[in-house]
C-alpha cells in the first residue's frame, strides 16, 4: 500500500485517506503513509516506557513501536488487548521511520478533498490543536484531519529513570 | 549530474593511497631506506595521473610539486628532513581537501591559490633547496695502487699507518705487491720495496682518499675510480626488490580482493539476523513434532547458518591497524605542538574488529591518546629530573581475549594526580567531602561529565567534554573502561569491547509474564534466591554469595511488574564495570542467539535497554543493558552516599 502514491490525485488535490476510530471518534490517515492494518498480534511491554509507545511489536521480523496516541488527544489510555494495528510508514528526515498505530477499529478509506477542510472552533475541540488540523463532514458527523508529523512525533524530554 | 564511475573509483582509490601516503610519510620519519622513498614516490605518482586523467587538474598541479621534491630524494639530491616530512604532511591534508572538492573547479581553483598552498608549496620548495645531500649515500669504489718511495722508511714514513687510515674509510681489499725483491742477502732493511693495490669501497669522494696520502709526495700513486658495469647495477637494484617483496605485502602476492559498498554488508547481516531468528523458530517447531528426519534437518540447518554467521561477520572484520597511522599523526602533530618529544609505540594492529565498531571507535580514542599526551607525559625537563628517559612513549596495543576485543593505552608519564582529582571532584560536586573512595574509583571519576583536573586549558584538551564522550561511546559499544595509574609511573586505561555489535549470546530470563535478554557476557552466575531476604526489616538487600557481599535488586520493582503468586524466584549475578550485582528475576529460561534490534526514537531514552529482539516465538524481548542499568543503580546510591 506505501508505494501506492498514485492513489493521491495530483490534479484534484484529492487525498485517500484511512479512517481509525479512537475512543469514539473518526480520524483521517493519509493512505501514502499506512503501511498495513493487521489484527491482534502478542505485544511486549516496555518498562518504564511512559504512555506515547508502551509496546514492541513483530512486524514480519521487525520490531516496531506501538504507539497510542490516546493520551496526546486528552483521552483515557487504550486498555485491553484489543484493537487494530495500523502500521504505518512516516518519513523522517530522509528515512522512512515505521511505527504502529493502536486504534478501536479501522472503518474505510475515504477520498478527502482538502478545500473542504474545515478549522476547528476555540472551544469544543479537547483536543491540542497541534495534533488535529481541522475536520470534514461525513454522513453528519466529523472526521478529524490528523496531523501526522506532530501526533507521532517522539516525546522530546527523555521519560524518568527509575 | 551523473557520477562517472571511473571517477568514483578514482576518488576511493586515492583515499586508500593518502592514509597509506600518511603511514608511509611517518615510516619515513623512523629510517629513509630507498625503498620507502620509493614507495611515497610510486604513491604521489599514481596521485598525479590519475588526477589529471579523472578531471583533477587542480590536485595533480599540486602534487607534481610535491613529487618533484620526492624525485630529488629519490636520486639522492636532497636528504629526508623534518622540515621536508612536515611540509609533506600538511601537502598530504592539503591534497585531501583537493579531493574533497572534487571535480568542482571554482572550489579546487580557490584551495589551490589558497595561501595555505602557498606556503606548503614554499616550504616544499626550501626544504627541497636548502638540505643538499650532505654526503652521497652511494657507495663508490677506488683502486688505489700505492708504492712508497725506496727511502720513504728513513724519513719516517709508516705505510701499515696509511693503510689503517684508509680502511677508516670504508671496508678494503689490500694486496701487497712483493715482485721484484732482492735476495735477503742483498735486501737492505731501510729501503721500501713492496707495493699496495688497494680495493676501497667508501661513500667518502677522492678529495678524502688523497688526503690520506698527503705526506706521502714520493710515492708511486694512482687512484681510480672504478665505475661498475651496468650488469652489476641492475643486479643490484633488483636485490633489494626482490627481498622486499614477501614482507611489503605486494599486490601480486596478496589474494584478489573486490571493494563492496558497506551498506551491502549491513543488509547481509540483517538477513542473517532475520535467517537466526527464522532458525530459532523452527528448532521450536521440530522439538514439538519430535520427528527425527526433521530434527536432523534442523541440526544440519543450525550448521550451516552457524557457518555463514561466522563468515558474515569475518567479512566485515578490518585489523584494527587502519587507523593505527592517523594515531601515529596525531602523537606526531601533538608532540610539535606542545614541545615534547613522544613517540607512539602499537602493537596487535593486525587484531581484527567489526568495521562498525572500528568507525565508532577511532574518535575515543584520539581523544585517549591526546590526553596521555597532553597531560600524561612530562616535559622534558621534569622527565630528566624524574630520571626518566627524555622521550616520552605512549604504547597502543590491541588483542583478542575471550570473545572480546581489548585495546590499551600507557604512557610512561607522570600517572594521575588522586589528591588533586579528589579535590576537584568536590570542587565540581561529583563526590562527596566525607567519601573515601579508592585510587581506583578516584581515576574512574576521569570520565564523569563535566570533569577536568588540566590547570589550563591548552589547545588540546582541557574542557573537560572529552573523557566522559568517550565514555559514552565506549559504553554505546557496549564495551568498558578502566583505569589504572600510579604517580610518577604513568597510567594505563583498558578498554574491552565485543567483537561485534550485531549479534550476541543472551541468557533469557522470565519476569511476569515478560522476557527479558542479559548478555551473557555481563552474567556471573544464577543462583537460587531465597524470597524472605525480600523481606528483611531491616530494608538489607544483599547477598552472601561464597564470600564476597553482593547487593540485589528486584527487577519486578525496576520494571513494575507484578509477582504476586510467585513462590520461586532466582537472581542472575551480573558485572560491570568491575561491580557484581544480583538482580532478582522469576525464572531462567535458557540461553539464546540474539540478534540486536536497535530501540526505535520512542524508547531511545531508556537506557537500561541495549535494544531488542525476537524470540523463537515470535514475540518481542527487550535485551537489557547491564552496564547503564548497575550504573543508574549505583549512580543512585552514591548519590544518596553525598546527600
Amino acid at each position: 500500500m506505501s508505494s501506492n502514491s498514485n492513489l493521491d490525485d495530483g490534479e484534484t488535490g484529492l487525498e485517500m485517506s484511512l479512517i481509525v476510530r479512537l475512543n469514539g471518534e473518526s480520524f483521517a490517515i493519509p493512505v501514502r503513509h499506512v503501511h498495513e492494518v493487521i489484527h491482534e498480534i502478542p505485544r511486549t511491554r516496555v518498562p518504564n516506557a511512559g504512555g506515547l509507545a508502551p509496546w514492541l511489536i513483530n512486524v514480519r521480523g521487525a520490531v516496531v513501536p506501538l504507539v497510542d496516541v490516546r493520551r496526546r488527544l486528552c483521552m483515557p489510555p487504550h486498555d485491553g488487548d484489543d484493537g487494530q494495528i495500523v502500521v504505518l510508514d512516516l518519513p523522517r528526515g530522509n528515512e522512512s521511520h515505521r511505527l504502529a498505530l493502536l486504534a478501536d477499529g479501522v472503518e474505510e478509506v475515504m477520498e478527502i478533498d482538502p478545500a473542504r477542510i474545515e478549522a476547528l472552533p476555540l472551544r469544543g475541540a479537547p483536543w491540542p490543536a497541534e495534533y488535529v488540523r481541522g475536520s470534514v463532514r461525513r454522513n453528519g458527523d466529523l472526521v478529524l484531519i490528523i496531523e501526522t508529523e506532530s501526533l507521532f512525533e517522539p516525546d522530546p524530554s527523555s521519560p524518568p529513570l527509575h | 549530474m551523473e557520477v562517472n564511475p571511473a571517477i568514483q573509483s578514482y576518488v576511493i582509490e586515492a583515499r586508500d593511497l593518502l592514509a597509506q601516503l600518511e603511514t608511509m610519510l611517518l615510516d619515513l620519519e623512523v629510517s629513509a631506506t630507498p625503498e620507502s622513498v620509493d614507495s611515497v614516490f610510486r604513491a604521489l605518482h599514481t596521485l598525479k595521473g590519475g588526477g589529471g586523467m579523472f578531471g583533477f587538474p587542480a590536485l595533480s598541479a599540486f602534487v607534481h610539486h610535491f613529487e618533484d621534491a620526492f624525485d630529488l630524494v629519490r636520486m639522492g639530491k636532497i636528504a629526508v628532513t623534518r622540515p621536508l616530512l612536515d611540509a609533506a604532511l600538511a601537502g598530504r591534508d592539503h591534497i585531501i581537501a583537493l579531493l574533497e572538492a572534487g571535480g568542482d573547479p571554482e572550489r579546487s581553483d580557490a584551495l589551490a591559490k589558497s595561501p595555505e598552498a602557498a606556503s606548503i608549496l614554499a616550504h616544499l620548495s626550501a626544504a627541497a633547496n636548502s638540505s643538499p645531500m650532505p654526503p652521497p649515500p652511494t657507495d663508490r669504489t677506488w683502486h688505489i695502487h700505492f708504492r712508497p718511495a725506496a727511502k720513504a722508511m728513513m724519513h719516517g714514513m709508516r705505510p701499515d699507518l696509511l693503510l689503517d687510515e684508509l680502511a677508516s674509510l670504508g671496508t678494503v681489499e689490500i694486496h701487497c705487491q712483493a715482485q721484484g725483491l732482492p735476495s735477503l742477502a742483498d735486501l737492505d732493511p731501510t729501503q721500501s720495496l713492496l707495493s699496495w693495490d688497494v680495493t676501497l669501497h667508501t661513500t667518502q669522494g677522492r678529495a678524502a682518499v688523497e688526503s690520506v696520502f698527503i705526506f706521502a709526495e714520493d710515492a708511486e700513486l694512482t687512484i681510480e675510480e672504478v665505475i661498475e658495469p651496468e650488469a652489476e647495477v641492475e643486479e643490484k637494484q633488483a636485490g633489494p626488490t626482490q627481498a622486499r617483496s614477501p614482507t611489503a605485502k605486494s599486490p601480486q602476492n596478496s589474494p584478489e580482493t573486490v571493494r563492496v559498498p558497506a551498506p551491502k554488508l549491513d543488509a547481509i547481516l540483517d538477513q542473517l539476523g532475520e535467517l537466526v531468528i527464522a532458525q530459532a523458530r523452527l528448532n521450536q517447531i521440530a522439538a514439538r513434532f519430535g520427528d527425527s528426519t526433521l530434527d536432523g534437518l534442523v541440526e544440519e540447518f543450525q550448521r550451516l547458518i552457524g557457518g555463514l554467521r561466522d563468515t558474515t561477520l569475518a567479512i566485515r572484520m578490518l585489523p584494527i591497524e587502519t587507523v593505527f597511522g592517523k594515531f601515529r599523526r596525531v602523537v606526531r602533530d601533538l608532540s610539535v605542538e606542545l614541545g615534547k618529544d613522544v613517540i607512539l609505540e602499537t602493537e596487535g594492529g593486525e587484531t581484527e574488529i567489526d568495521k562498525n565498531v572500528l568507525d565508532r571507535l577511532s574518535e575515543p580514542l584520539v581523544h585517549m591518546i591526546r590526553n596521555s599526551v597532553d597531560h600524561g607525559i612530562e616535559s622534558e625537563a621534569e622527565r630528566i629530573a624524574a630520571g626518566k628517559p627524555a622521550q616520552g612513549l605512549v604504547r597502543l596495543s590491541a588483542c583478542q581475549d575471550a570473545g572480546e576485543i581489548l585495546i590499551t593505552i600507557e604512557d610512561d608519564g607522570k600517572g594521575l594526580d588522586h589528591e588533586r582529582i579528589r579535590q576537584k571532584a568536590i570542587e565540581r560536586g561529583i563526590l562527596s567531602p566525607d567519601a573515601t573512595p579508592t585510587e581506583n574509583q578516584l581515576a574512574e571519576l576521569i570520565f564523569a561529565p563535566g570533569f577536568s583536573t588540566a590547570e589550563k586549558v591548552s589547545n588540546v584538551s582541557g574542557r573537560g567534554v572529552g573523557m566522559d564522550a568517550v565514555m559514552t561511546t565506549i559504553t554505546a559499544l557496549r564495551g568498558s573502561v578502566e583505569v589504572m595509574s600510579r604517580k610518577g609511573e604513568g597510567t594505563l586505561i583498558s578498554l574491552r569491547l565485543p567483537l561485534t555489535l550485531a549479534i550476541i549470546d543472551g541468557l533469557l530470563v522470565q519476569l511476569g509474564g515478560d522476557i527479558f535478554v542479559m548478555p551473557l557476557i555481563a552474567v556471573d552466575e544464577c543462583v537460587e534466591f531465597d524470597l524472605t531476604e525480600l523481606r528483611r526489616d531491616s530494608g538489607r538487600t544483599m547477598l552472601a554469595i561464597r564470600d564476597e557481599m553482593v547487593p540485589f535488586v528486584d527487577l519486578a520493582d525496576l520494571f513494575n511488574v507484578s509477582t504476586d503468586g510467585v513462590t520461586r524466584r532466582r537472581v542472575v549475578i551480573v558485572r560491570a564495570e568491575g561491580q557484581r550485582m544480583g538482580l532478582v528475576v522469576d525464572d531462567i529460561l535458557g540461553q539464546h542467539q540474539t540478534v540486536i534490534k536497535p530501540m526505535s526514537p520512542f524508547h531511545a531514552a531508556l537506557s537500561d535497554f541495549a535494544g531488542s529482539t525476537i524470540l523463537g516465538d515470535g514475540t518481542v524481548a527487550l535485551i537489557l543493558d547491564i552496564t547503564s542499568l548497575l550504573r543508574g543503580l549505583l549512580n543512585g546510591q552514591t548519590q544518596a552516599l553525598a546527600a
